[in-house]
């Protein structure tokens, strides 16, 4: 597995807790919106985590994109944003 | 004397602070009218208040109807169905009712609810001054600005409808707010006049004796319509948490098997309620949280959708109560977020901040005296 993606993964089960993700496996075709239901308060928390982590800005990330982007977007496409960025 | 007409979606959240508005026009002997759907706004208005119909039985039940499809929608996906399924067509749905209640009543001033479109366009064609009914202080701070290509396609849309952005009147901007929540530099056309409480009917009954019968601390539990398995789940893990409390609770909500100290009553009439009240716990729809405050009553908020986040935010910001995470919080965490908004008593102080802001504010007679100067030009 990707050590990025299992990363962002911890990340992400840090900020939601581990009771939410029982049966759902993190991957690189999971998406924010719909898969895991990210509401605007974990939003802000793992965008803090990351930019602790990975000195990455995720806000200045979802920035650049238009609201269809932002419904698809998936664990994936931030793996391949962090994985160029550092 | 002279004559105000409100245009205004089929939503009670956006009725209430016209009703209020309206309800002080009226007292002041003017000619108030509300243009919408007859049969939301009947139970809403005063006894004698004058209603044209821009919304039939039919389309209104359509909108329940997409509702209920959009309640099952998360993150952006619900703000993308909101604008091009329900905003805009509602706004082309009521031109045609709005038009014929300007011919009719002859306004000499149209004040629009901020999801009204119909209002702004209707009004300008007629070459009336139009004012807008912001329901909620979100949309002053623009949840958007972090994502400019959704803000664009926003103003797009609005462009697309109207020419221009119509969410906002240059002339006038009533929100129903203070700065005590809403941080920012705004225009002189917008007016923070607090929550429009005054003048509003509430035609619920509610089993006072409910109330005497015991001398123990009071909280309502109303997060709005219910959105579906999260919604079901948060209220049964709420139900648990002031289950074991020495407290008892009234939940706004359908008939559903409850502890002994909780009350689930499918409507409550909640102004009337509020000075029984010790603390409430909403997922922060902006009447909820700001009657709450206009009483200095303390906040537990778990926002789910909309401007929800925006205003539990404001709340938690303000110091007058604890977030949760409407989709993941507890038994125990909604337990000890009650406990300490009820206990500690910062939070309650700076709910009475908030509500001493909001009587300098003025409320509906506020909102009134800029409407005469707005007809006086």
């Amino acid at each position: 597995m990707d050590e990025v993606l299992q990363q962002v993964a911890k990340l992400i089960t840090e900020v939601v807790g581990p009771d939410f993700l029982l049966g759902v496996e993190i991957t690189r075709d999971t998406t924010f919106s719909d898969d895991l239901g990210l509401e605007s308060i974990e939003f802000v928390a793992l965008a803090d985590k990351l930019n602790a982590h990975y000195g990455v800005d995720l806000v200045a990330f979802l920035a650049d994109m238009d609201i269809d982007e932002i419904m698809a977007m998936s664990v994936g496409r931030l793996v391949d944003h962090i994985t160029a960025r550092v | 004397m002279s004559r105000f007409l409100f245009v205004v979606p089929p939503l009670t959240g956006h009725v209430n602070p016209t009703a209020s508005v309206g309800g002080e026009l009226l007292a002041r002997g003017h000619d108030v009218a509300w243009v919408g759907h007859p049969g939301t706004l009947e139970p809403l208005l005063p006894d004698d208040a004058r209603i044209f119909p821009a919304i039939d039985d039919l389309l209104e039940a359509d909108i329940r109807a997409k509702r209920e499809r959009w309640l099952a929608l998360r993150g952006m996906a619900v703000l993308k169905f909101f604008w091009e399924e329900f905003l805009i067509p509602l706004g082309h749905a009521m031109v045609p009712g709005v038009s014929d209640a300007v011919a009719r009543f002859g306004p000499d001033v149209v004040v629009a609810d901020q999801q009204a479109l119909a209002g702004p366009v209707v009004a300008r064609d007629a070459g009336l001054p139009w004012a807008t009914s912001a329901s909620t202080s979100a949309e002053l701070v623009n949840p958007l600005r972090t994502m400019p290509k959704v803000d664009a396609w926003v103003r797009d849309l609005l462009h697309d409808f109207a020419g221009g952005d119509i969410r906002f009147s240059d002339r006038l901007v009533l929100v129903y707010s203070s700065a005590a929540l809403v941080a920012g530099e705004f225009g002189e056309e917008v007016a923070f006049v607090g929550p429009a409480l005054s003048h509003r009917a509430e035609r619920v009954d509610f089993p006072w004796d409910w109330l005497v019968q015991r001398d123990a601390r009071l909280v309502l539990i109303s997060l709005g319509t219910l959105n579906g398995p999260a919604g079901e789940r948060f209220l049964s893990q709420a139900l648990e948490a002031v289950g074991g409390l020495d407290l008892r609770a009234v939940v706004v909500g359908e008939p559903r098997p409850a502890p002994p100290n909780v009350l689930v009553l499918p409507s409550v009439p909640q102004l009337a309620l509020m000075p029984h009240l010790d603390a409430v716990i909403t997922h922060g729809g902006h009447n909820t949280v700001c009657e709450a405050l206009a009483h200095g009553l303390p906040l537990v908020v778990a926002p789910i959708r909309d401007d929800q986040p925006t205003v539990a935010a404001q709340v938690v910001d303000a110091g007058a109560g604890v977030r949760l995470t409407y989709s993941r919080a507890r038994a125990a965490d909604i337990r000890s977020a009650l406990e300490s908004v009820l206990d500690e008593p910062e939070y309650a102080a700076a709910a009475g901040r908030v509500r001493a802001s909001f009587l300098a504010a003025g409320g509906a007679t506020a909102a009134a005296d800029r409407l005469e100067k707005v007809v006086a030009g």
